[in-house]
């Protein structure tokens, strides 16, 4: 089969393919230039990405960064985004961007959502009105957005949930309503749409949805609804399974997910682009992410550590005064987490750029085809003892032919 | 002025700060042009301003963001930013423990200040929060983020030989909040000479061949009369300890004895429009710090003057001095916030995106104000400077004072979540941060984080906005 395939707003060439894992390294070339994959993308929901500047964040090396639809779509509003140019002009971003279609959000957010045939009736988060989404709205908001990736509108429920009829029905939808977006969506010349991959933890009817949406040929293809708190064996087993059978040649997308483990070993099963408001989050909190894992840097054990926030790390906080850097150390964020805005601002720079790298070195590692390696001491460096890295990292490594124990 | 980046001069002289005023003056006070150097610091030309840090950061402007989109000479950092620990929990402060070399300022290392910048370190923050308590003969009251505490000053020297600022300011027997009694005032003099004469002494100590830091003393904001006993000290036994002077008031003027008229004046005095500063500027101050920048900002204000003014002046409607951005009249704009302004925001955004980010509550709407409302003063005064420079600008003067309102714009809607060593609560005053979380529903959280239209939006503006339709 063919390792690139090319659409009207979209190309996406393999570069080089892992001997051992079902690991993948690619190109994908959006309307705002070429991305590496695998790729993590920050969620900067409403337009901004928690502080930092367009400038700031594409020195992160991000140029695929996440909107969301929904916030969008309430703020500043369609209209708004319409007069403005859509998200690149409202939030001068030269990269690409990427909108979710806001039916996770619709669902996960709102109280009394209720997903119908015609869409998602919710009541309004104000005044109580019922309301209706449709795929037609959210390909009409999306389209207005102007991303270079836009998601369809998908049936999304808890992969936890024991309903299976319940489950069966949502995948089944969701394909429906990948129809009703394909129809809606305006701008295929300029905008990608994904589908989204549903039907929970049911292997099979993961098979069935993947058989079935990959028939629609869209651009790129998203595993959907999972990093619900559904536990990570069967989480792998779902992602696994669906990079089996969808086409080798388009660029897979697992939604929601952002911790590096998660990252390294989904990449490992053949997945390439990722997004998570976690290290985002969690920024914001004090918690910076290192190859040694998260520091809780209010912990006051930090309060006289004079270090970087990662020795490893080349990013504009980590680099000392002399290399380019600013010099900041664990002692400083101490100072200023939680208290001070710009010390959010540092933490978040540091973790987008922490995982961007990762991506960078994982991306590097696939194309001298010695990923397996490239795992075995990245679990080392995090977990220090390999009898501690969690069972569902050591199968799922093991399914695909790497032996983290060995 | 070319002599003035000469610092071999400064090498040699007793004083590691070297000021050098155009002209002398001629009367007491009067708008003056100078150059403030120090060794390795890029010289600071006056009349300027120093910028206010919060925790060692300028407040919304992570270390990158000043460094790369401002033209921030100096900053201002105050000791009760940074010694809680010592204050609350009887620990050693970290940055009194943070490693640098002998020729290196820890402060200066810990909060990442470029080399360039001038770092001034005071006992309080700008503007300081009124404290309970009273100063003692040893110890004034400070805030920090774990609460009220006292400051020794022998603790304060202290504090000065490990973080070896460029520019420590005496501490001075005043009060914030309310005017003091008969009986503080005769203290107040006696008290602020021994906590100098402490300064100098502790800086003497130091024997690691560096200059010592630059020394600004205190003139009270009371009566020449009333501190002449301090005044005569500072130009006799201190005056070789002595580079620059700090004013709480710019009345303080009248009471600087014509031999310490050469010294650097520095204002921690509250100069809350453009128009109190042109009029200190006009007594003879040098150098400012200006609380009305953040607050501006934090209020979600830009900042939109100019001087000279660029436009004539119309009596009976006077610009503005700001805008409030977060009228949702901008909303559709894609002007940048002043057409003729090159600064970071102005270059790469227009108001759409600001109002945006503000009605959003995304702490990006403040880093972008934050760099425009520092640019709009930089420009101010080197527009200040130039007029002195052309003899203008007392014509100058009368007529920004009459193009622009007197006050700032009203603050209208909601600033960042505020710190209890930010902000001094008022009686009876409603909280200054909404509650943030409700209840232990995430989905309720996540919600209020999705924050959607104003209060007052109803299903119809959903549908008007295309978002989506009503059900029925």
């Amino acid at each position: 089969m063919s390792t690139s395939a090319q659409s009207a707003a979209l190309k996406f060439e393999i570069v080089a393919k892992c001997s051992t894992t079902k690991a993948r390294a690619s190109i994908l070339t959006l309307p705002h230039g070429p991305v590496s994959l695998p790729i993590f993308q920050p969620v900067a929901t409403q337009a901004s990405l928690k502080g930092l500047t367009s400038t700031q964040l594409a020195e992160t090396g991000c140029n695929l960064c996440l909107n969301n639809a929904y916030h969008l779509g309430l703020k500043p509003g369609q209209e708004t985004l319409e007069k403005v140019g859509g998200a690149h002009a409202l939030q001068g971003w030269k990269g690409n961007i990427l909108t979710d279609s806001g039916g996770f959000q619709m669902v996960s957010l709102l109280k009394l959502a209720k997903v119908t045939e015609e869409g998602v009736r919710f009541l309004s988060p104000h005044d109580g009105t019922p309301m209706l989404l449709t795929p037609e709205h959210s390909m009409s908001l999306q389209n207005t957005i102007g991303s270079d990736i836009i998601m369809q509108l998908d049936d999304v429920i808890a992969t936890t949930s024991p309903d299976a009829e319940r489950m069966k029905e949502a995948m089944e939808r969701s394909i429906r309503w990948l129809d009703r977006c394909v129809t809606a969506h305006k701008r295929p010349e300029k905008q990608n749409l994904f589908c989204i991959i549903q039907g929970g933890l049911d292997l099979e009817m993961r098979k069935v949805c993947c058989k079935e949406m990959a028939k629609r040929d869209t651009p790129g293809i998203a595993i959907g609804g999972l990093s619900g708190g559904e536990d990570k064996m069967l989480y792998c087993q779902v992602v696994s399974a669906c990079t089996d059978l969808l086409p080798p040649n388009k660029p897979r997308y697992v939604m929601g997910v952002g911790y590096p483990e998660d990252l390294v070993v989904s990449i490992a099963l053949g997945a390439d682009m990722f997004d998570c408001v976690w290290p985002t989050r969690t920024a914001r909190f004090g918690n910076a992410v290192t190859s040694t894992g998260t520091l809780n840097l209010r912990h006051a054990s930090f309060a006289n550590d004079t270090g970087p926030i990662d020795a490893d790390c080349a990013c504009t906080c980590c680099m000392p005064e002399d290399e380019g850097g600013l010099g900041i150390t664990r002692a400083y964020i101490y100072h200023v987490a939680a208290k001070e805005t710009a010390g959010a601002h540092l933490l978040t720079m540091h973790n987008v750029h922490y995982l961007l790298s990762l991506m960078g070195k994982v991306r590097a590692a696939i194309i001298e085809d010695r990923y397996p390696e490239f795992l075995h001491s990245y679990f080392r460096r995090a977990y220090g003892d390999m009898a501690k890295v969690p069972t569902w990292a050591l199968t799922a490594l093991k399914e695909v032919g790497v032996d983290l124990l060995a | 002025m070319a002599a003035l980046h000469n610092h071999s001069s400064l090498r040699q002289s007793s004083h590691p700060l070297l000021f050098v005023l155009q002209k002398s003056n001629t009367r007491q006070d009067e708008p003056r042009l100078g150059r403030l150097s120090l060794l390795n610091r890029v010289p600071m030309d006056t009349p300027h301003y120093v910028a206010a840090s919060s925790r060692g950061a300028v407040p919304h402007l992570s270390q990158d963001m000043m460094r790369e989109n401002t033209n921030i000479r100096a900053m201002y950092t105050a000791l009760e930013d940074f010694i809680e620990k010592a204050s609350h929990q009887d620990q050693t402060p970290p940055i009194f423990n943070f490693p640098a070399a002998p020729h290196e300022s820890p402060l200066r290392k810990f909060i990442a200040l470029q080399k360039s910048a001038l770092l001034i370190l005071g006992p309080r923050r700008i503007p300081p929060l009124p404290c309970p308590a009273s100063s003692t003969d040893s110890a004034i009251s400070i805030v920090t983020s774990l609460g009220f505490g006292m400051l020794e000053y022998t603790d304060y020297v202290e504090a000065i030989q490990k973080l070896r600022p460029d520019i420590v300011l005496g501490i001075g027997d005043v009060l914030f909040g309310h005017k003091p009694g008969v009986k503080r005032i005769d203290k107040m003099g006696d008290r602020t000479l021994a906590w100098v004469k402490e300064l100098v002494d502790g800086m003497k100590d130091e024997e690691n061949g560096m200059p010592r830091p630059a020394l600004f003393a205190p003139i009270l904001p009371i009566e020449a009369e009333r501190q002449s006993y301090y005044l005569d000290a500072l130009q006799d036994e201190l005056v070789d300890s002595v580079d620059g002077l700090v004013l709480y008031d710019t009345a303080s003027i009248d009471a600087i004895p014509k031999t310490l008229w050469h010294l650097p004046r520095l204002s921690l005095g509250e100069m809350n429009s453009p128009h109190k500063l042109l009029d200190a500027i006009a007594r003879g101050i040098d150098i400012f710090t200006i609380p009305f920048i953040t607050e501006t900002t934090d209020a979600g204000i830009a900042l939109g003057f100019s001087f000279p003014a660029t436009k004539a002046p119309d009596v009976d409607t006077p610009l503005p001095l700001g805008v409030d951005m977060w009228a949702p009249t901008h909303a559709k704009c894609l002007s940048p916030l002043r057409s003729d302004c090159l600064c970071y925001t102005c270059t790469n955004h227009h108001q759409a995106f600001i109002q945006h980010l503000l009605n959003a509550k995304e702490m990006l709407g403040w880093v972008l104000l934050q760099l425009h409302n520092h640019h709009i003063v930089d420009n101010f005064f080197a527009g200040v400077r130039q007029s002195i420079q052309n003899g203008s600008f007392e014509d100058e003067r009368t007529s920004f004072e009459k193009t622009y309102t007197v006050e700032l714009p009203e603050k209208t809607g909601q600033g960042p979540r505020v710190r209890g060593y930010q902000y001094k609560s008022e009686k009876s005053e409603q909280r200054k941060n909404p509650p943030a979380y409700r209840s232990l529903d995430d989905r309720k959280e996540k919600l209020v984080e999705a924050a959607v239209l104003s209060p007052s939006a109803d299903a119809n503006d959903f549908e008007q906005q295309g978002f989506a339709e009503k059900a029925e």
